[in-house]
């Protein structure tokens, strides 16, 4: 209370002598030429000029006046025809009236930063977090780490109880997906039902931690927020041959719990961390190129400025839950953000240029295999385009014979269109498809070798002595290249800092150390929001919602953290324990607030008090995302294939799909390295696997931090109708029948324990059996292994 | 509501083991469908309940097909230096000399209004006095991809909702047995970056595009592999629905798992009602000639403008029609390739136009006619031997009809040339923010929190078309 009455005292203050120079120098002028269409009679584009508070208010175009600051002021920008159209309307003021009018805004006292802090949970936000005292709570058994103690103490000032734990099976299938995507076999789940040991759930959870199929899980969260793709997007959707470098490393970074302050700097500054950096520092880097690129655009100015826009959006959504891209053509509408800020934080890379970079393959990389790959496709290829090259002469040949041409006439090369046109004569259908299929198989191998190259899909810096200086950046007048404002340097968020000066840049041999000035800015414990941001990340998997419910915005637009306490705590455990994902993955999976059951018996009193059950008073439900289901079954139908990494596996796609495309070609992997996770599928962005689609994948283009999950009428097509769910269900009636022996009733029971974990009902047993009535075990295995994959309770945790 | 629940659980729980699902069917018809497509209501009156969207893509040539500029024969074959000319959204295009070309179309007046036709579209003429022309619109990028994207999304990046995908979110569905919004495109070639043209961007998933296709199968995967017969389906479904009625007795805390078992009711009546719209059965040999499905060339054009228009019957809310890709980008053989686009579309869209009137429909369904840009009216000169014509940002001719819009008029106009609009000049946001006033829905108001605040398809713009108004 006392603060805000500071507050109001501070505006009054400030607010008098603006009064003043508004009374007494800007509106003689404006009343003098604005007032034909901006009296309140009129209000043209909904301005009035009658008041100060009337243009701080603005019209439709916003606020038309910026205290202190003539050149962000709209009123000044449209009189000067910075924006259409010029005001006055078909008219121009005197130089020396713009003049009075620019000197007198600027002489005015700021409002901004005094309304700008104002906010409670902007001043929570932008300050450091602090260890905050563990709150008391009644039910003092029912606290296993100091989280319960928080969440509970919230749940008792409401008058709400815990829900019951879960069962042993849900548990653990609850942790198994949480830590590794996968279900737990039937033995896991009776193991672990009936072992009474006092710490055989920390047990579990320590070996899922361990496991390597923790980092294939975790890497997709990440991979999501880094709109990972392994192509260009736009038209020609060009492939990045060694992307999946990136992939790998990320899925080694989560295995290996690298820290996560580590992990940032790698992934924006990796080349400059230190000299001669290993090659997984320039793969890392990959974070930076991962947008969208328009190869084609024949306009390379703006394709540079659309990526640094682009970047300048993505960093700060990711690492700091701030949307600084909304400053890119205004100061933001919500937060403390000016334009300015979103300019001085694109100058950080305005040395930054796209580059492959030459990386040789760490050991973890197999760097023979590699090798080895790389030639004989090499190899392949150029056998394939001297194959090529022959039948196309003999072709040729024929042609110049058909058409009486001299041997070295310009015009046998439309021998090609001969090929191509079906009613042309000279070719048979066979010399056609035979010329097709060998032109094919060329294109495979020379697709196929880049993918090896020990190179790096990274970035690089251009400076000096390269160039004479490092680019400079502007403020952009509406975003737009053409209206170069005022010259900005590199400079953190000031709305953090609480300065704008320009940031330190440290020496960074070659490079230009700009990204490595931010990169520690990030990373570092005195960041106010890094270790906030990943924590509700981390929470929202594990929880189902974040603590902040649009986890990457926390400025005053997003959602209202339920549990500020908590998230702090979470932050400074994390950074306590030197930024370590895995230990506060345990941390958060052994408290009580995490092992409870999604029923909670006073439900119905509870919906009314807290709807969304923000307070925890019972576990979230989850779906399985897109890959999980599919790894599911696969895993279930006992066909799963390992994958040590590298260039993605190209799914079966449609025929008609794989025929469409223009500038590439689509050719499917062997069928067993299909069968690995899908995190290793390849992402190419103008073709989602079907089952990602439909179940609300992320969509690659933007970074995405949440996943919708939709129930749509094409979810059902795809689970019950596609080839994938049918084949799989096939192998799954293989493998119950293996299992359980011919006896019908053991069958039912281990199709049951496979794809859910529990033996069937009396009931569900007895409707299974009715569809041996018609059909052979085989195929009603199957059928039942297809409605198994499409149960509620295969796609939901309970 | 838990009576309402109640009672759908009782049917469920009645008609599970009759293995009912044709009666189930006929009782989930008569109940209000729940769910992100069940219909919302409007933010004003609309005019149109439904949206058919033309998709030229590539470009057509305005100053070829509906705004003549007489003063181009005067400078045919006449090198200009433009190079000062300042153009942003095309930098390069007049850094060489240029070559003017007179329109190798005969236009003439048709209608009562008498609005001037080339030749190109003889089926089109005659409905000129349903048709609102706009001729002075502006797209703000003259690459193809991210043009596309512009008239789709009204943004130049991949990644957000279209045009139809807000609609659907603002308005739900008349159907719940057909998606409510379908795309048709051509499968010679698609939009550049497929599904992302019509995908949901931010918005969730339920309102992203589903494309049918016109041969083969409709929707993918919309019947069941061929070893599983129909009966097997029937049962594989019925003993879904027993198994999760059953787990949702001791699951009461989840309100998708019901909605999950609603879903594939849904995808079960889909089965049923989409082949429907597709065999076109009923349709009578006269109707289908008519959009010229008894021609090769009009066939596919034709076929799924036949099927918009059955669409729009049965409540679907938005359809969009797209030529192949690029399809106009006559950047040589002027002539040839709109000879040959028109030939695909022009009887089509007249049928499809005539169709609407004739059964009532056209004043409940709006149909858009566009591209992604429009043409120069000359060519880098060094192309002389080629006659064709440029990508225009600055000028293009769009027409609309029906729903709302007012026949046989023109909006705007283009300079003597027509090199860029200069007239009551309009831009996508524009056209977008049309279409959402006349399907009832303001586009300031029509908002979906993403990215740090509250979006819309017009952005930070978009102004309704008065003049196309009726």
């Amino acid at each position: 209370m006392p603060r805000l009455i500071a507050f109001l005292w501070a505006t009054c203050l400030i607010a008098a002598p603006n009064d003043a120079v508004f009374k007494d120098r800007i509106q003689p002028l404006l009343t003098e030429h604005c007032n034909a269409c901006h009296s309140q009679a009129k209000a043209s584009g909904g301005l009035t000029i009658a008041s100060l508070d009337q243009l701080l208010t603005g019209g439709k175009h916003g606020r038309a006046l910026t205290p202190g600051n003539a050149s962000q002021s709209l009123l000044i920008q449209y009189i000067k025809g910075e924006k259409n159209p010029r005001m006055p309307l078909g008219g121009e003021l005197p130089a020396d009236a713009l003049a009075k009018l620019t000197a007198a805004i600027n002489e005015m006292a700021p409002l901004a930063e005094t309304t700008k802090s104002a906010d409670p949970h902007m001043d929570w936000l932008l300050h450091k977090p602090q260890p905050p005292s563990i709150p008391a709570a009644q039910n003092k058994a029912w606290i296993r780490n100091p989280i319960d103690a928080f969440i509970l103490s919230k749940l008792e000032s409401k008058s709400l109880t815990p829900a019951p734990p879960a069962d042993r099976r849900s548990l653990i299938r609850r942790v198994y997906f949480d830590l590794i995507g996968l279900p737990p076999s039937p033995e896991e789940v009776q193991e672990f039902a009936t072992n009474t040991a006092p710490d055989a759930y920390e047990k579990l959870i320590d070996k899922l931690l361990a496991d390597s199929r923790y980092g294939e899980r975790w890497a997709r969260h990440w991979l999501d927020l880094a709109r990972f793709a392994e192509s260009d997007g736009f038209a020609i959707d060009g492939e990045r041959p060694t992307a999946w470098r990136y992939r790998d490393y990320v899925i080694r970074a989560f295995n290996k719990d690298k820290p996560y302050d580590q992990f940032i700097k790698e992934q924006l500054a990796g080349d400059e961390l230190e000299r001669g950096a290993g090659a997984d520092r320039l793969t890392a880097l990959g974070f930076l190129r991962m947008g969208t690129w328009e190869a084609d655009a024949n306009f390379k100015t703006q394709l540079r400025q659309d990526v640094l826009n682009e970047i300048t959006t993505t960093i700060p959504q990711v690492f700091l839950g701030l949307t600084v891209g909304c400053a890119r053509c205004h100061d933001h509408k919500y937060d403390p953000i000016p334009q300015r800020d979103f300019y001085r934080f694109q100058s950080f890379f305005a040395a930054t240029r796209v580059e492959d970079r030459p990386a040789p393959f760490t050991e973890v990389e197999n760097p023979a295999l590699m090798k080895r790959l790389m030639r004989q496709y090499e190899d392949e290829s150029e056998t394939a385009s001297e194959g090529l090259k022959k039948i196309e002469e003999r072709l040729k040949q024929k042609y110049i014979t058909a058409k009486n041409l001299k041997p070295d006439d310009k015009n046998a090369a439309d021998f090609l269109k001969a090929l191509k046109d079906q009613k042309d004569p000279i070719y048979t259908a066979d010399e056609r498809k035979e010329h097709e299929r060998v032109k094919t198989n060329a294109r495979k191998f020379s697709d196929a070798f880049p993918r090896y190259r020990p190179v790096a899909y990274a970035v690089s810096d251009v400076v000096p002595p390269q160039v004479p200086s490092v680019a400079e950046t502007y403020v952009l007048a509406g975003g737009e290249l053409a209206n170069k404002g005022e010259k900005v340097e590199p400079g953190f968020l000031s709305c953090i800092t609480g300065k704008s000066e320009p940031a330190t840049i440290p020496f960074a041999g070659g490079s230009s150390g700009r990204r490595t000035a931010l990169a520690s800015w990030i990373a570092s414990p005195d960041n106010p929001v890094t270790a906030r941001v990943m924590m509700n990340r981390l929470w929202q998997h594990h929880f189902g919602d974040g603590i902040i419910r649009t986890p990457s915005d926390f400025g005053k637009n997003g959602d209202r953290p339920s549990n500020p306490q908590l998230l702090d705590y979470l932050a400074t455990q994390f950074m306590e324990k030197k930024w370590s994902l895995k230990a506060m993955h345990k941390m958060m999976l052994l408290s009580n607030t995490y092992q409870q059951s999604t029923e909670n018996p006073d439900a119905k009193r509870f919906t009314e008090v807290d709807p969304d059950n923000r307070l925890m008073w019972r576990m979230n439900w989850q779906r399985l995302e897109a890959e999980t289901l599919r790894d599911s079954i696969l895993a279930v139908a006992g066909r799963l294939e390992k994958s040590p990494g590298g260039p993605g596996v190209f799914l079966d796609i449609p025929s008609d799909v794989a025929e469409g495309f223009e500038f590439f070609k689509w050719f499917p992997s062997d069928e067993k390295d299909q069968r690995r996770r899908t995190i290793y599928t390849f992402q190419r962005r103008s073709v989602m696997n079907q089952m990602v689609e439909v179940f609300d994948g992320a969509n690659m283009s933007e970074t995405c931090a949440r996943r919708s999950t939709t129930t749509v009428a094409p979810q059902a097509f795809t689970l019950l109708n596609s080839e994938f769910t049918n084949n799989e269900a096939k192998h799954f009636a293989q493998r119950v029948i293996e299992l359980a022996g011919p006896a019908r009733e053991k069958q039912i029971d281990k199709a049951f324990w496979l794809a859910v974990d529990r033996a069937p009902s009396a009931i569900e047993a007895q409707r299974a059996a009715t569809l041996f009535e018609k059909s052979p075990p085989d195929q009603a295995l199957t059928r039942l292994g297809v409605v198994l994959f499409n149960l509620n309770e295969f796609l939901y945790l309970d | 509501m838990p009576n309402d629940q109640d009672r759908r659980r009782f049917l469920y729980q009645s008609l599970t083991g009759v293995g009912g699902v044709a009666l189930m069917n006929l009782l989930n018809q008569a109940q209000a469908a729940p769910g992100p497509l069940a219909p919302k209501p409007p933010h004003h009156a609309p005019k149109a309940k439904s949206v058919i969207f033309l998709s030229m893509l590539g470009g057509v040539s305005q100053v070829d097909t509906f705004d003549p500029k007489p003063a181009l024969s005067k400078f045919d074959n006449t090198v200009m230096d433009w190079s000062k000319e300042k153009n942003t959204d095309q930098p390069n295009l007049f850094a060489k000399p240029r070559l003017i070309l007179k329109s190798p179309f005969e236009f003439k007046q048709y209608g009562k209004c008498g609005m001037p036709v080339s030749d190109l579209f003889p089926h089109l003429a005659t409905c000129v006095d349903d048709m609102a022309f706009v001729r002075s619109i502006q797209a703000e990028n003259g690459n193809h991809p991210a043009a596309v994207f512009l008239m789709n999304t009204g943004a130049v990046i991949p990644g957000r909702p279209s045009v139809g995908s807000w609609v659907t979110f603002g308005l739900g569905s008349e159907n719940q047995n057909l998606p409510a919004f379908v795309v048709l495109p051509d499968f010679r070639s698609i939009p550049f970056s497929g599904s992302q043209q019509w995908g949901s961007g931010f918005l969730p998933a339920s309102y992203q595009g589903t494309v049918l296709r016109w041969k083969g199968e409709p929707i993918r995967d919309l019947n069941p592999p061929e070893s599983v017969s129909a009966d097997a389906q029937r049962e594989e479904m019925d003993l879904l629905r027993t198994y999760n009625q059953e787990w949702l007795k001791t699951h009461f805390s989840n309100p998708d798992l019901q909605g999950r078992i609603d879903a594939y009711e849904l995808a079960y009546r889909m089965q049923a009602e989409v082949p429907g719209v597709l065999s076109l059965t009923k349709e009578s040999q006269a109707t289908k000639d008519s959009y010229g499905m008894n021609e090769p060339e009009t066939e596919s054009f034709g076929k799924r403008c036949l099927m918009a228009r059955q669409l729009v019957e049965r409540g679907v809310r938005f359809v969009q029609i797209y030529t192949p890709s690029q399809s106009w980008d006559s950047h040589t053989e002027l002539i040839k390739g709109h000879r040959k686009n028109a030939k695909e579309t022009d009887k089509p869209i007249a049928g499809l136009l005539k169709d609407l009137k004739q059964r009532g429909l056209l004043d409940s369904t709006l149909v858009v006619w566009m591209g992604e840009f429009g043409r120069t009216p000359d060519n880098p000169a060094d192309l002389r031997d080629k006659a064709g014509r440029d990508h225009n940002t600055r000028a293009m001719t769009i027409f609309f009809a029906g729903g709302g819009t007012k026949p046989g008029t023109v909006t705007g106009a283009t300079d003597d040339l027509g090199f860029k609009a200069v007239q009551d000049i309009y831009r996508m946001r524009d056209i977008h923010a049309t279409v959402l006033h006349l399907m009832g829905l303001n586009d300031m108001r029509l908002t979906y929190y993403s990215a740090g605040r509250n979006m819309r398809l017009t952005d930070t713009g978009g102004a309704v078309i008065k003049q196309v108004l009726a």
